[in-house]
């Protein structure tokens, strides 16, 4: 995030980009979705070879045949399973991309998919049937192995790139790939109206954003969304990021105190609950490194409490909470601000498309870690929603599309096309982002509010109600 | 027991787009000679040596006396227990000792090497030479002892194999690959470097120049010292690729060179095996070359798996990792173990090449490679071939390798130059 682009930051080009499944010149991977660059010879998200046949040359100029002298697997075969047709060489995942479910292989110049790599659509619910559970429909990258059944259940040194090898010492021993680190690609289904999805996108070898979730039912009952995105100037961010965001969960995942019972009293106690999160999340990512680390971790943060149908929301740094009520009458809103550069020109009458595309867009003023200012307090919201959805994200996804108005449409847009299941939305959102290049990590939590939160679903939430109805604001 | 330990020298991240990975696997033995030899006697029938010493009627009686005199003071490094035998050659190969009621080999001990002794005294020097009948014969004595897994011969011949043919001599050689390890000496200048280079490369042994007879019991005696060292028989290098991977080469770069490729036996699909002999505590270096299908950046990918195994046990391993990265800082840096030691081969191909063409009377070619030899050996500070390499040639500027064919140079200095060629200098971290 806060690393200074290598190009100027895409405006957000809405609605046009949203509703293109994969770019021209990109491909899909046909075992589980994700968009890759053109040139890419193994999929980002799960390693799958994309030039298994029936797909492009390899970039390097090797002959295909001599490379990959496996036949392709029949449609449909889970592509961790070992083939029978191919004893000596890798499994051809490519024969997956027939069930692709949404997929529509886009044929270019009349060459066809063959000719010009897979394309498909990026969306999930394309993975190979028996791959993924009903529950982990937004899955793009690899399935962890317990998850796996048949054959491959329990055999987790089973190399998720070929489906030959086993991994020895830390790589496959048939096609030498390491296995994906799971902090690439991590999915959240924290309760049935909210999840959440944290990808590394598709320039960045590390994933530095973190997420922590938690969420009972009934909906609108109480939900915790936390976000952090390390700073990839600094050392070992991706570390500071995850400490951070569980530590702040710990904090927030304690209901909040009701005081005398007053709506006030209630904001108060929130707020201060809030605090003490960055505080300890910031603690958390201190005690991750030594003292005199020159560049120590750090990380930004942000996160909103759902209690009871009431929100509160908070941030330091610039990730974000916005807030997209279902009305159209009624504003889509970030709630609280950035603390970037990019905002302080913001304030100070630049258009938000200058400011967050000038040179210092992704410099931000304040941060968690050893090295952070004094004032960590965050920028706090609380709001008694309509029906709507809540979201914490990171600027993996922002930077594509940062108006609350046009998240809004776009997360529409999204809803349209792959329903309102929060884990399959967030999905579908960072699919969005790495469609438009991916060049930062991504993360995108979702909540969903039916409106009055549990008072309309008489949800007897654990935890006392406060008083009812009554609109706080922060 | 001895220990092996194996490290990497490599540049593992390549650029956009980049194949070709190049790395430099060290590996080390400690232990090894307290597994053979030292002051203890080993146990015997555990090691078996044969000295091949030339009597071809070129030998001339000091000659064989001096060769004599070099196979007595190998006799005298011989750990007791140790099974040998000494073979006299020329046209046909005779074991002079043990008699011949005694079998093929005996165990070394005070009276073995008494009687052994009076044998090589007398040796005389007649008829031709027919290296392929010496190799065969020790072929055959060392089959009579298969369980003997250490297995070490030395040869000394003073001229051309001209008693058979080449294919003949080359069947021979064939027929003893992996049989025997078999260090080779030539003494004087009437050999053929590349005809003895051939029989010790192929039996994973080292060749040199002895200039004078007298020269050769030391010689002997520290060869044999170092075979006696050499407590580890029969170690095998594997190296694994990943599946759609290419292994360019593999080659030993240190301490000699030698291009292992084309004696790879193939352990699966993925993996070869080379044969690297007997070890003693010691360290060789390893030039392992991967062609890979380039990944996206960022992408990370195990290029090689570099063993050494022992009874098909590995022992010890390198991983060779390939990473793809944009950041031309880290993808330019060429790791300084491969860049020198890529240079030391290609040195030693233009010296054995100069003088090749030297001795066919292409002149402008061997000036030509010699020069790039020159000013190769200069730029990588390898003084030691700058001296050789100034014995061949008159040296006008070794920075730009502009040389002169020296008039009147000696055989034996173009010879010494050449066994040289192959002698590499230790690359430091």
């Amino acid at each position: 995030m806060t690393d200074t682009p290598t190009g100027a930051p895409a405006s957000a080009p809405l609605p046009a980009a949203a509703s293109e499944a994969t770019q021209p010149g990109e491909r899909s991977c046909p075992v589980c979705g994700a968009a890759n660059p053109a040139e890419a010879s193994f999929c980002e998200a799960c390693g799958n070879d994309l030039n298994a046949p029936g797909a492009t040359l390899p970039p390097s100029g090797l002959p295909q045949a001599s490379l990959f002298p496996q036949a392709v697997a029949p449609a449909g075969m889970p592509s961790g399973g070992p083939s029978p047709a191919a004893a000596g060489g890798p499994v051809a995942q490519a024969g997956a991309a027939g069930q692709a479910g949404q997929a529509a292989p886009v044929s270019h110049d009349g060459a066809g998919a063959a000719a010009d790599g897979l394309v498909a659509v990026a969306t999930p619910q394309t993975a190979p049937a028996g791959e993924e559970s009903p529950l982990d429909v937004g899955w793009t990258g690899p399935v962890p192995s317990a998850a796996v059944g048949g054959a491959d259940a329990g055999d987790d040194t089973l190399c998720q790139a070929c489906g030959l090898g086993h991994i020895v010492d830390g790589y496959c021993d048939h096609c030498g790939t390491p296995p994906p680190d799971p902090r690439f690609h991590v999915t959240d289904a924290a309760a049935t109206w909210v999840g959440g999805v944290c990808d590394i996108g598709k320039r960045h070898t590390r994933n530095e954003d973190a997420m922590a979730l938690r969420a009972a039912e009934p909906a609108g009952s109480r939900a915790v969304l936390v976000v952090c995105d390390g700073v990839s100037m600094a050392t070992d961010s991706h570390i500071a990021s995850l400490a951070a965001a569980q530590a702040a969960r710990g904090v927030l995942d304690q209901p909040f105190p009701k005081g005398a019972g007053t709506p006030d009293a209630w904001a108060a106690a929130a707020g201060r609950a809030l605090t003490l999160a960055v505080h300890e999340a910031n603690a958390a990512v201190s005690v991750t490194v030594d003292d005199d680390v020159p560049n120590p971790p750090s990380c930004t943060f942000a996160a909103a409490v759902v209690e009871d149908g009431i929100i509160v929301a908070g941030n330091v740094g610039d990730s974000r909470v916005y807030w997209f009520p279902d009305a159209d009458a009624e504003p889509a809103a970030q709630l609280g601000r950035d603390d970037s550069f990019a905002q302080e020109e913001m304030t100070n009458g630049v258009s938000r498309v200058a400011a967050e595309s000038g040179p210092h867009a992704h410099s931000i003023t304040r941060w968690l870690g050893k090295d952070s200012p004094d004032d960590l307090t965050p920028h706090l919201t609380t709001l008694t929603p309509t029906s709507g959805w809540l979201m914490v994200c990171s600027d993996g996804l922002w930077n594509y599309c940062s108006e609350a108005e046009d998240l809004r449409n776009l997360l529409r847009e999204r809803a349209a096309r792959v329903g309102e299941e929060p884990v399959v939305l967030a999905q579908s959102l960072v699919d969005f982002a790495n469609e438009q290049g991916g060049r930062d990590n991504i993360t995108v939590a979702l909540a969903r509010l039916a409106g009055q939160g549990s008072n309309d679903t008489h949800g007897a939430a654990e935890t006392a109600a406060p008083e009812e109805g009554a609109p706080i604001n922060g | 027991m001895a220990d092996f330990t194996a490290e990497v020298f490599q540049n593992e991240f390549l650029p956009d787009g980049g194949t070709d990975l190049h790395a430099i696997v060290r590996v080390t033995s400690t232990g090894a000679s307290a597994a053979g030899s030292g002051t203890a006697p080993i146990a015997p029938g555990s090691a078996a040596e044969v000295i091949l010493i030339d009597t071809s009627g070129s030998m001339g009686r000091r000659g064989v006396q001096a060769a004599g005199e070099a196979a007595k003071a190998a006799l005298a490094e011989i750990t007791d227990g140790t099974l040998f035998s000494i073979v006299s050659g020329n046209g046909t190969a005779q074991i002079i000792y043990p008699y011949s009621h005694q079998g093929a080999l005996v165990p070394m001990s005070s009276h073995t090497r008494g009687e052994a002794t009076r044998a090589i005294e007398g040796l005389r020097a007649q008829g031709g030479t027919a290296m392929g009948t010496w190799l065969t014969l020790a072929r055959q004595i060392f089959a009579t002892v298969p369980h003997v897994t250490k297995r070490h011969a030395i040869l000394l011949t003073d001229g051309v194999n001209e008693g058979e043919t080449p294919q003949s001599l080359a069947a021979a050689v064939q027929s003893c690959i992996g049989v025997f390890q078999c260090d080779c000496r030539g003494v004087g200048d009437q050999w053929r470097v590349e005809e003895v280079r051939g029989i010790a490369s192929a039996l994973l042994g080292t060749v040199d120049l002895i200039p004078a007879p007298e020269e050769m019991a030391a010689e002997f005696e520290a060869m044999m010292r170092a075979s006696m060292a050499r407590g580890v028989a029969n170690a095998e290098l594997r190296v694994w690729v990943p599946q759609g991977a290419e292994l360019l080469f593999v080659k030993q770069v240190s301490p000699t060179l030698e291009d292992l490729s084309s004696r790879r036996t193939e352990v699966n699909p993925l993996t070869g095996a080379y044969p690297t002999g007997a070890w003693s505590d010691e360290s060789r270096d390893y030039h392992v070359a991967v062609r890979l299908p380039a990944r996206t950046l960022g992408q990370e990918q195990l290029a090689a798996r570099v063993q050494i195994t022992l009874g098909g046990e590995p022992v010890t391993q390198a991983l060779v990792k390939a990473r793809w990265s944009n950041d031309e800082a880290l993808t330019t840096r060429i790791d300084p173990a491969v860049a020198a030691y890529t240079g030391q081969a290609e040195l030693a191909q233009m010296i054995q090449d100069g003088l090749a063409a030297k001795a066919s009377g292409q002149d402008e070619v061997a000036t030509a490679k010699l020069g790039r030899a020159v000013q190769l050996a200069s730029a990588t500070g390898n003084e030691e071939m700058t001296t050789r390499l100034r014995k061949v040639v008159e040296i006008d500027d070794a920075d730009t390798g502009t040389v002169r064919l020296k008039k009147g140079v000696t055989k034996i200095d173009e010879m010494s130059l050449d066994t040289a060629s192959t002698k590499t200098s230790r690359v430091r971290r």
